[in-house]
């Protein structure tokens, strides 16, 4: 444990899913992906590539300013996150006391009644993704018309082996045309 | 068919010469026109992002506005395809074209001067051998006075050079036709005065272009920053070397010419820049730094992930730190500008792609550049200097402008 | 997959006397709540509707909001019983193959402080007497002085007690060849094939009268090998089968060698990618040794869960490690044939044996996982086809292929059979000689991969059609028009497919399509619109097996009195939603979906069944003498792959629910109903089973008043009826039967094994008869009819089609092909959950369009056996390349209801490669022989 000691660590302040996480010495070169799956035992945030590519490690940075950003844990580090807000995949649904689903968010139900995902491993990153277009496009919508190609723009980067996308988007497209003001009128 | 033919009687018209009889030695030329085509780098300027080689329409930025490469596809309206071989020899080489108007030195005719008539004639025909694409380039809108073609005849006779000698093909002289001629290295590596015209006595010293330095390529500054003749050869032939890679205006020279360029004549552009006896490579000098504080800690919350936390990076996906020749370049403008608008997605060959750096304009200020910067440049760049917070908004004010 | 393993019947003897009780503890068992289905599941009420089915995938909430479904979500803290801290491992590997390895050297990582804390070599294995498993051929790590005979050999295990350590560690060694230290020089390794067969067939007069030689009929050719060829038997008129085969074989060449004036012979060689599963769950075990009991327990995401426990017993009760127990999790994962039969979990088992007592985590990253995990076999395949001129149609098709199976033996020779007897895709083909070799090479090893042989074979044989219409002036859907397979028609192998062949169906409807009819109008248009893009349209259309040709299926349904549905079955969830369409399969019998559903369970010991030879080599008559005992069967449990859920796997689920109502459900209706004087409601009606109906929910027939299953189910546990039922069914190509007497009754069945519950009205005798673990009455079979071994040579029966009309552009400078819009048709039979469907084909035709354009690696030193491979070179299709917003589909209606649902797993990805290839051909008119088609090799045709 002695060399373990001598690893430089600092502590790490992070609010996850609106609450503030316990404060604990983390490396300093640990990535994010790590804290979350390690530290936090918050694993459904995915390792898939590690190279910042696949998508399936996003996460939601929350801004003061009230917009939100999405970043790849598996290439950042987890002290970029100090003082920072993040939601993970986790953190969407409301659940009751008990720590039960009580509800999804209308992207995960749009997911779910579209049987959007099969295995899921990438289901996290395109939550996040997803969750993040509706909330940018209530604060700047899109004229219908731009729709298609808005969702495209939003999720492509977003890599999934198993569904072809074709239930991603049409979700997406769904939870979007379901949240008010998210689309320009006439 | 119907074309192959309409092209070799082109041919006959426009040299007057009865060259289609020996249709092997036509092959033989457009082959060397292919070849020729690309260690002059002609798609750099002349192919769009995703579009037809040749078809033209690549914005050039000039200090003076942007200037677009034009469609040299044999289109009769829009391309060549109404040249004669003497007119794409003037064109090339004197930046004349058949009507008598003045190409913008944009297109560096004055590095081609030097090109010699065989060589032209092949670039020639292979031009000619291409499909005609039926594509008007976009027009090049530039700053008054050089909107006005009139005053580069002016120009021309300012700072165009008069004659040039013919070419052997010894080893040296074949490396100064590659790197000053055909690849005209100096269009970008060699300082411009105020009106745009190289500065031949400065030839190869570096030079600011879109935002970028292109770095000094003389013998004592490229082994200052570590380059051995190997390690030149391998990046002008892979796009990368252990002292990094391709990224910026240099990526479209390694992906439309130097990738295509044959072992002995990289060697001999090698040789033409290191000169016949390479001065010994300047080893990174051992410097003392931190492994914490906040320029560390930023390279460990936004790059290690990639470059590896001993900044080894990863084989294939990213490059590693020490004595990486961005670190090394005495300016930090590229790595300023590397860290701010980050880089591309790109590919050196059909198996080795490159996913895209992402650009920390938005998580960084200026001073966390600076401290970023600086930390790197000292722990693997053999730094010992401070990139202040100044000079990294006047790198990065410039850029997004 | 069909098999080869001639090595089961010893693993099954060496567990018998292994010592080691297994106890697979599935995400079922209350034991292990934090991983288990009733935690990933939702309740059933919330899913199904009746009338509409299921809503919603049974996982779908869990998987939504990220909750643990994945052995990669697992660490130690989440397994109860287990300790907290949590031990990690990584593998080192070699990557090269022409030198001696002479040692690992860690100085780099001793120098960090970061050293392990425990390193496992070959030593450790000879040592401790682990040997590998047959199976899987040479030994699991590399000795010093040996020369690697794959890149990417295992050559030591590095296992760390703390995650951190573990983490610095690993960053530091990513480039991890100086760790590696090789010696002398010693050239690349040399090895025969892993196998080499024929198929000959020569049609009687058309494809219904009897065949003049078929494999079906005689026999299938296995050769002799010398000097690492196959020598094959000398040509014979009137010789033994094999002779006789040869000689066939021979007319058949003559044919092809100097063909008659009006026949074409086309000619061509196809070279097929090199293709990584990319799972996006990389392989991945957590493992404990228990220092105290010395029980052995792995966490595991498996498409082969009962084949790990039939290898990883034996292998640890001749190891020295003391290990009376051995526990298998099974957790949900996702596969596409990577985790079956995979090599990876027999090291996360070493791993935990060498953890010193803790959990340890073996867990590939992404690099790791392009270095070692099975890849689809690259094929050169070599078609000849004799073509008659005036009609199209086919005369002699002859294939030659290799599948390079990589280093490391697997699945290989099946993958060629498979591959070689699908080749004919959806035609007839009256003579055929097809020969097939599995070699050996020092890539990384290729095993089971969506597709199995059949996307390499039948894209070639689609891109060779649409080559032949160009050369003989036809038009490319009247060739295959000529050609297709008809219902009753013999295949490649002589047997006759399964059921109704709609292949003709669906050119039917390709040819009436807009993006068919119109394409020469559409063409000219987007061609004038766009100067620098060539259009093209293509069309190809396939029929795939499924099924593996033995299919041993467990499952169980257990009626509970409050009418709550509880299923056990073999099958494990990849992502295809297995467990959704299990739950939803009984609804069939029992009106609702399950509302429990335990999937890739391995104990069925209730049944006491046992297997002993491999079901394709066992002879007849030792299959005929085996079958005396009543408790035996061909094969206990297949792997689930294959596309072999939705029908197989399906089959004894839906027969058990068929035994709970015929001898529960019904009987009670009927007594209900027929209740009262003179008969009750049902007097005045003719009462029949065969009219019952779920409707809403309830049972009627004839007009009876509809019950609930809640009111029946009570009813039927009060009255002692059957209320549970354990079956195994066995599948060669046709379901073997038996009689049964189930509660007084005898039935005749297609089931091999079956055990039954009863009520808590049971009288005491059927009380004592429930007397198994789980507390099943095991019934005796009798008269059991086994399809005969001869079926082994069919080859394949079950066939699904699936066609794909693809509308694409090339760009004439760069040789990007931009995918405009596709059109699939698909026949499956009646799909369980039809979005499912929809989102395998889906799915498939992403992978499919990757296959074909976008997706390849070198094979060698300077592939993904060197460890540097990852996605920024390996190209996985985007959303933008596959069409997304404009492809459509169209599901072929059922014959009827009565349909069984089809296995479409593999077909709808295979279909979409040949049709991009047949696009680009009407584009740029060159028919390419290499896929994927990159713009690289656009660009030097045009």
């Amino acid at each position: 444990m002695s060399e373990r000691d001598r690893i430089p660590s600092t502590p790490l302040h992070v609010t996850i899913n609106g609450r503030r996480q316990p404060v604990e010495d983390v490396p300093n070169e640990l990535m994010m992906l790590d804290y979350l799956h390690e530290y936090r035992n918050l694993t459904g945030t995915r390792y898939g590539c590690g190279i910042g590519l696949c998508r399936a490690c996003t996460v939601i940075v929350d801004h003061e300013d009230g917009t939100s950003e999405e970043r790849r844990t598996c290439i950042t580090g987890a002290h970029f996150f100090e003082g920072k807000s993040i939601r993970t995949v986790e953190g969407h649904a409301e659940r009751d006391e008990d720590g039960e689903i009580a509800s999804l968010s209308e992207v995960q139900q749009q997911f779910l009644e579209h049987f959007s995902f099969q295995c899921s491993y990438c289901a996290p990153g395109f939550v996040n993704a997803a969750t993040v277009l509706v909330e940018r496009l209530q604060r700047e919508p899109v004229a219908r018309e731009a729709l298609e190609d808005t969702i495209s723009d939003a999720l492509e980067d977003h890599l999934c082996r198993c569904t072809g996308y074709v239930r991603y988007y049409r979700a997406v497209r769904d939870a979007v045309l379901a949240t008010p003001g998210t689309i320009k009128e006439g | 068919m119907r074309r192959v033919l309409l092209m070799a009687g082109l041919l006959v018209a426009a040299t007057g010469v009865a060259r289609a009889a020996d249709p092997g030695a036509d092959t033989d030329r457009v082959e060397r026109g292919r070849y020729l085509a690309r260690a002059a780098d002609c798609a750099a300027c002349h192919t769009s992002e995703g579009g037809t080689p040749y078809a033209g329409g690549h914005p050039i930025e000039t200090p003076f506005g942007t200037v677009y490469g034009t469609n040299i596809t044999p289109d009769d309206d829009y391309g060549i395809g109404d040249y004669s071989a003497d007119d794409f020899h003037r064109a090339l080489t004197e930046g004349e074209l058949p009507d008598g108007t003045q190409l913008y030195p944009a297109m560096p005719y004055t590095d081609y001067h030097g090109i010699s008539r065989a060589d032209s004639d092949a670039l020639y025909a292979y031009f000619m051998s291409l499909d005609p694409v039926h594509q008007q380039s976009t027009q090049t809108d530039l700053a008054w006075p050089f909107s006005m073609r009139w005053t580069l005849n002016a120009w021309n006779w300012l700072f165009a050079p008069d004659d040039s000698d013919d070419s052997d093909e010894s080893t040296a002289d074949r490396g100064r036709y590659l790197v000053d001629t055909l690849g005209h290295c100096g269009a970008c590596h060699t300082p411009r005065n105020a009106f745009g015209a190289v500065e031949s006595d400065h030839r190869l010293e570096g030079a600011v272009i879109g935002g970028y330095e292109a770095p000094a390529l003389t013998p004592d500054a490229l082994a200052g920053r570590g380059w051995t003749a190997s390690d030149l050869t391998r990046f002008l032939r892979d796009g990368r070397s252990p002292q990094g890679s391709m990224y910026s205006e240099m990526y479209p020279v390694f992906h439309h010419s130097t990738r295509y360029l044959r072992e002995d004549d990289l060697s001999a552009m090698t040789h033409a820049l290191l000169g016949d006896d390479p001065p010994e490579p300047t080893p990174l000098a051992a410097k003392s730094s931190t492994t914490d504080g906040q320029g560390a800690q930023l390279y460990l919350d936004n790059c290690a992930g990639c470059h590896g936390s001993d900044g080894r990076g990863v084989a294939r996906v990213a490059s590693a730190m020490p004595g990486n020749t961005t670190l090394r370049l005495d300016s930090p403008r590229n790595l300023v500008k590397v860290i701010h608008e980050g880089i591309e997605a790109r590919s050196f060959g059909t198996f080795e792609r490159v996913q895209a750096m992402p650009g920390f304009a938005d998580d960084m200020d200026a001073d966390q550049i600076a401290a970023l910067a600086t930390w790197l440049r000292q722990r693997w760049g053999g730094h010992d200097d401070t990139v202040d917070t100044a000079a990294v908004e006047d790198i990065i004010g410039a850029s997004s402008d | 997959m069909t098999t080869f393993d001639a090595s089961r019947r010893r693993f099954l003897k060496r567990s018998v006397i292994a010592g080691v009780s297994v106890y697979v503890a599935n995400l079922g068992s209350p034991a292990f709540a934090s991983l288990f289905e009733d935690k990933v599941l939702a309740p059933t009420d919330d899913v199904w509707r009746a009338g509409e089915g299921m809503r919603f995938r049974l996982d779908g909430i869990a998987k939504v909001t990220g909750s643990k479904v994945f052995a990669r979500d697992i660490r130690a803290r989440d397994m109860p019983h287990w300790p907290d801290q949590q031990s990690h491992a990584f593998i080192l590997r070699a990557t090269r193959c022409d030198a001696r390895f002479t040692g690992i050297d860690l100085s780099a990582l001793e120098d960090a402080g970061l050293e392990p804390d425990r390193v496992v070599t070959a030593q450790d294995m000879a040592r401790d007497g682990i040997e590998v498993p047959v199976f899987y051929g040479a030994p699991f790590f590399l000795s010093e002085g040996e020369t690697a005979d794959y890149l990417g050999y295992p050559v030591a295990m590095l296992i760390y007690h703390d995650f951190v350590r573990y983490r610095l560690a690993k960053n530091r060694i990513r480039a991890a060849d100086e760790a590696v230290v090789y010696g002398e020089a010693t050239g690349y390794p040399e090895k025969s094939p892993y196998g080499a067969f024929r198929y000959i067939r020569v049609g009687g007069e058309d494809g219904y009268a009897p065949d003049v030689f078929s494999a079906l009929q005689e026999t299938v050719l296995y050769p002799d090998f010398r000097k690492r060829h196959p020598v094959w038997p000398e040509a014979l008129e009137n010789g033994k089968d094999g002779e006789r085969a040869m000689h066939h074989a021979q007319q058949l060449a003559d044919q092809l060698d100097s063909p008659d004036e009006d026949i074409f012979v086309f000619d061509g060689e196809y070279q097929t990618p090199y293709i990584d599963h990319f799972a996006m769950e990389a392989d991945n075990t957590n493992a404990w040794h228990d220092p105290d009991t010395h029980d052995v327990h792995l966490v595991c995401g498996s498409q082969s869960p009962a084949d790990m426990v039939k290898r990883m017993t034996p292998m640890l009760s001749d190891s020295g490690f003391e290990s009376p127990r051995f526990f298998l999790h099974p957790t949900y994962t996702v596969g596409y044939g990577s985790k079956d039969n995979t090599i990876f979990p027999y090291y996360g088992l070493i791993a935990a044996l060498y953890g010193d007592g803790r959990p340890v985590r073996l867990a590939n990253d992404r690099f790791e996982q392009f270095q070692s995990t099975m890849k689809r076999h690259p094929f050169t395949i070599r078609n000849r086809l004799a073509v008659e001129r005036d009609s199209g149609r086919f005369r002699v098709f002859k294939q030659e292929l290799t599948a390079n199976g990589g280093g490391r033996a697997n699945f290989s020779n099946s993958v060629a059979f498979v591959g070689t007897t699908a080749a004919q895709g959806i035609y007839y083909m009256p003579s055929s000689d097809l020969i097939a070799k599995a070699a050996y090479s020092r890539m990384p090893e290729a095993g089971s991969m969506r597709g199995y042989g059949t996307i390499q074979t039948m894209a070639a044989t689609e891109l060779m059609v649409d080559e032949i219409a160009a050369a003989i002036g036809k038009d490319p859907m009247a060739l295959r028009r000529a050609n297709v397979f008809k219902s009753g028609m013999k295949n490649t192998q002589g047997a006759i497919p399964a059921g109704h062949l709609r292949g003709d169906e669906i050119l039917e409807r390709a040819e009436k399509h807009p993006i068919w009819r119109e394409r020469e109008t559409r063409k000219r248009e987007y061609e004038a619109a766009h100067p620098q893009h060539r259009y093209g349209v293509g069309f190809a259309c396939v029929q795939k097996d499924f099924g593996h040709g033995a299919e041993g299926v467990f499952s169980e349904v257990r009626l509970r009195p409050d009418g709550r549905i509880e299923i056990r079955n073999t099958g494990a969830e990849m992502g295809t939603g297995y467990s959704t369409s299990q739950a939803a399969v009984v609804s069939a019998w029992l009106g609702r979906a399950a509302d429990v559903v335990q999937t890739a369970q391995t104990d069925w010991s209730d049944l006491a069944m046992f297997e002993t030879a491999s079901p394709y080599t066992i002879s007849q008559s030792e299959q005929d003498e085996a079958a005396r005992d009543p408790r035996w069967t061909p094969q206990l449990i297949q792997a689930s792959s294959a596309s072999n859920s939705a029908y197989y796997l399906s089959f004894p689920t839906i027969e058990a629910a068929r035994v709970i109502f015929r001898h529960a459900l019904w009987p009670e209706a009927e007594a209900y109903w027929r209740r009262g004087i003179g008969g009750g409601q049902a007097r005045p009606y003719v009462l029949r089973e065969a009219d019952a109906r779920w409707e809403n929910g309830k049972l009627t027939a004839n007009g009876m008043e509809p019950l609930s299953l809640a009111f029946l189910a009570e009813r039927a546990h009060a009255a002692g009826r059957v209320t549970g039922v354990m079956a195994h069914a066995f599948n060669r190509w046709a379901w073997s039967r038996a009689d049964f007497d189930i509660d007084g009754t005898s039935d005749n069945l297609p089931l091999d094994g079956l055990a039954v519950q009863y009520g808590r009205g049971a009288g005491p005798d059927k009380k004592a008869a429930m007397d198994t673990a789980r507390g099943f009455h095991r019934l005796e079979r009798r008269n059991v009819d086994y399809p005969s071994t001869q079926r082994n040579n069919a080859g394949v029966t079950y066939y699904s089609a699936c066609g794909t009309l693809v509308e694409l552009a090339v760009h004439t400078g760069t040789g990007e092909v931009s995918l405009l819009d596709h059109h699939s048709f698909l026949e499956c039979g009646n799909p369980i959950v039809e979005e499912l469907v929809h989102g395998q084909l889906e799915g498939g035709l992403a992978m499919g369009i990757g296959h074909a354009l976008y997706e390849d690696m070198p094979l060698y030193e300077d592939g993904p056996g060197n460890g540097t491979w990852n996605i920024n070179r390996y190209h996985i299709p985007r959303a933008s390349e596959v069409a997304v917003w404009k492809q459509t589909a169209e599901i072929l209606p059922a014959l009827s209801r009565t349909d069984p649902p089809k296995g479409i797993a593999e077909v709808v990805m295979i279909p979409v490669a040949g049709a991009i290839g047949n696009a680009v051909a009407h584009a740029i008119n060159h028919h390419f022989h290499r896929l994927p088609i990159t713009p690289e090799r656009i660009r030097e045709v045009l």
